[in-house]
């Protein structure tokens, strides 16, 4: 459900205005999301009025905004000269495995259409009904180096989702299974040699 | 021998550490930390929302639990489920397959209750408990946790689910608005039969959704209203919407369904606003509920444009008397006139609850059973309404009033047929004439140097200002946009959509050579403000 993340917090009335959202996927499923806005002049200036000045409030609204989610590391850099900003958060348990042991992150949209940027990362251009077309919202996700067999289909709702595979990066070493097979070879083959040893002196 | 004994003893202890491996590591043992962040409090009258992980994207939930695998194992089918004992059964939220080390997952509780929890008369506290268990899972692993909330009665209305110490401003204070809708019931049988005597013996038949005709339309509203005198009802005095930020005590009200209104005879101004949502949702109109400081009011849309009464001036003969129904819709339209300026403003405190829109994301009202007993109060209202309650249909122009009709052709200030609607234009500011051949009704427009505020005039063949209004918008939609507004008198109001944005405008219209001439004055929302002063200067000179 959180794909397609709708900042209506960082929309500014007006002319239409062009978001960029960037989500990498982790190893273990969580997201990193990166949104950033160019305005203009007079959307600028009422941005700053409302939230640019006042951080505490655009975290506020965000996590609003996304209520299913755990959010946090909420980080907001603005460029003054440029009048740009970019806002990021982490968000947790984004992907999930199901039960037949498949990775899956849902889009939230029907019959989204996604273009293969590369093997890892896949786009989404759209404008909102919500804002009137007055928003181009491009979205990219990342997937990471361990997630394979990346496919998009769809859930029993008819929304597109993303399944793949991963590996678990961070799987255990048995140890006691390595000491034991290593503790049979040293004691086997010390007992081969005092056997060949003994039965050579005789 | 002794020289094996070594060896055989490693050999030996090599065995034993590599079957005591499957053992260890085949183990589910698991260090799962929880997080939970809960609801304090659930509305039984809300509680289809609760059940709806879509409604409202999803804001109302029970509780979210945050899971993170600590160990050093993957778990798998990781199991969450809970139950409230005494309304939900133990109920599986959701298997993760596989939860690797360090992965964190997340689960959200959306509770559904039974139907019956909306005849739930006073609060209590209840429990939740949680418990999340994994595949080979030891007794000692099964996570349990608990936490109470409350559940209040089926009457209670809470304005706002953010915490009193969250609380920024009055849209922090109206954050629960949509569950408004929650107490509109057009459903529920006594307000069916209720409705259904309205048209019969006080309309003696209505079209008002069929034709959308508004003339129609408030003749209905003014039936509901004389509905509520002829029975005697009275306004409940009591303030029930919160005045001022601080007032925390005011931010939750004790609600009377519409049915309890209805045979209870009395209301306070919220609790009449969602009666008459209820029958004018029943009868097939798009009611709305007017939120103000420390008042509400209702009404409907049509046809683009908004309506409304004040549906207390029932007042009770030991208050200050009872308005007509002609009087209350009256005050009703300046009311909203006044609304609409406020809420173009951005002053959050005037707010509008379009009831279907909001039904349309999931926030369904409580399922009421009929009632023998209440339906035997109704009929007694009805004859209450004696044969004195019947509101014929009228071509009288002024006694429908629609707000406008009564001001389109006599002119809102022209001294004559011939006289033109003029206006002061500003220094420096640019005239064109003609500026959109393809809408010939637009005679000119005058922008400001900053191209902030424009004026445009629209002379339009038309008889009336409300049909005017009409054409303007039909053109505005072959273009891609809309028109909202209020016609008060020959005062305009008005919001214009397109995919630019939202464009304020206030305006006057006048009678002229056989049409209908519109000034309307105006600037993108969000720099209204900014420009107020140009536009009230305009608007003020435009005679």
């Amino acid at each position: 459900m959180l794909l397609f993340l709708l900042l209506s917090t960082v929309w500014v009335y007006g002319q239409q205005t062009q978001q960029k959202i960037d989500m990498d996927i982790d190893a273990v499923g969580n997201a990193k999301i990166n949104v950033s806005m160019t305005m203009n002049a007079q959307q600028w200036q009422v941005w700053v009025s409302t939230l640019g000045n006042n951080p505490a409030a655009l975290k506020r609204e965000v996590e609003r905004s996304m209520p299913a989610y755990f959010l946090d590391d909420f980080k907001l850099e603005k460029d003054e000269m440029n009048r740009s900003f970019t806002l990021s958060l982490n968000a947790y348990g984004v992907c999930e495995i199901n039960k037949r042991g498949m990775w899956t992150i849902d889009t939230d949209q029907k019959n989204a259409n996604l273009t293969k940027l590369t093997d890892h990362k896949y786009m989404l251009v759209s404008s909102p009904e919500e804002f009137g077309g007055t928003i181009q919202q491009t979205f990219t996700i990342s997937f990471p180096p361990e997630a394979e067999n990346i496919e998009v289909d769809k859930d029993a709702l008819g929304n597109s989702i993303f399944k793949f595979d991963m590996e678990n990066s961070a799987g255990g070493i048995n140890l006691l299974m390595l000491g034991g097979i290593l503790f049979m070879v040293i004691g086997a083959g010390w007992s081969g040699v005092s056997v060949l040893t003994g039965r050579s002196k005789t | 021998m002794k020289k094996l004994l070594i060896p055989l003893s490693l050999f030996f202890v090599g065995a034993v550490l590599f079957a005591l491996s499957f053992l260890s590591f085949g183990s589910a043992s698991g260090d799962l930390d929880i997080s939970i962040v809960k609801s304090n409090s659930i509305m039984p009258a809300a509680h289809n929302v609760y059940a709806n992980e879509l409604a409202l994207d999803g804001k109302y939930y029970l509780f979210k639990a945050k899971m993170t695998n600590n160990g050093d194992n993957t778990l798998e089918d990781v199991t969450v489920r809970y139950r409230i004992p005494g309304y939900v059964e133990w109920t599986e939220l959701d298997v993760i397959g596989e939860m690797f080390p360090g992965q964190t997952a997340s689960v959200r509780c959306y509770p559904k209750f039974k139907d019956d929890i909306s005849e739930k008369m006073t609060e209590s506290t209840e429990k939740v408990e949680i418990e999340i268990s994994w595949d080979g899972a030891q007794e000692d692993d099964i996570i349990d946790e608990e936490f109470s909330f409350r559940i209040s009665d089926r009457n209670e209305y809470l304005f706002t689910n953010i915490p009193a110490e969250e609380i920024a401003g009055w849209g922090d204070v109206y954050n629960n608005d949509a569950l408004l809708a929650c107490f509109v019931t057009p459903n529920d049988p006594i307000v069916k039969y209720y409705t259904q005597n309205i048209q019969e013996k006080i309309l003696m038949g209505e079209t008002a959704s069929v034709t959308k005709d508004p003339n129609e339309a408030v003749r209905f509203l003014a039936g509901i209203y004389n509905a509520t005198v002829l029975s005697h009802m009275v306004y409940s005095g009591t303030k029930g919407i919160p005045e001022n930020l601080q007032d925390v005590s005011k931010f939750s009200q004790h609600n009377r369904l519409p049915r309890e209104v209805i045979t209870g005879n009395t209301g306070l101004c919220l609790e009449l606003s969602l009666l008459y949502a209820s029958v004018l949702s029943n009868a097939g109109l798009d009611p709305m509920i007017f939120l103000v400081p420390g008042h509400a009011y209702p009404g409907f849309r049509l046809n683009g444009q908004y309506y409304a009464i004040e549906s207390t001036g029932i007042g009770g003969e030991g208050i200050g008397g009872i308005m007509s129904a002609e009087d209350a819709f009256k005050k009703g339209m300046e009311q909203l006139n006044e609304f609409m300026q406020k809420a173009q403003t951005g002053d959050p405190r005037y707010t509008v609850v379009d009831i279907h829109a909001v039904n349309q994301q999931g926030v369904t009202p409580m399922v009421l059973k009929d009632d023998d007993f209440l339906r035997k109060k109704v009929d007694d209202i009805v004859t209450s309404w004696g044969s004195t309650g019947t509101i014929a249909k009228t071509s009288n122009n002024s006694r429908v009033a629609s707000g406008g009709n009564t001001g389109s052709n006599s002119g809102g200030g022209g001294s004559g047929g011939g006289s033109s609607l003029s206006f002061s234009i500003p220094g420096g500011w640019q005239t064109y004439m003609r500026p959109v051949p393809e809408i010939p009704i637009i005679t000119a427009q005058v922008v400001a140097p900053d191209q902030s505020t424009t004026v445009t005039v629209f002379d339009v063949p038309a008889s009336s200002g409300q049909e005017a209004l009409g054409i303007i918008n039909q053109y505005f939609q072959n273009y891609g946009m809309s028109m909202q507004y209020q016609l008060n008198g020959n005062q305009v109001t008005g919001q214009t959509y397109s995919n630019s944005g939202v464009f304020n405008w206030v305006g006057k219209t006048l009678g002229r050579n056989g049409g209908i001439r519109l000034v309307a004055v105006g600037a993108p929302d969000y720099l209204y403000n900014q420009s107020s002063g140009y536009i009230t200067q305009v608007f003020n000179s435009i005679r």
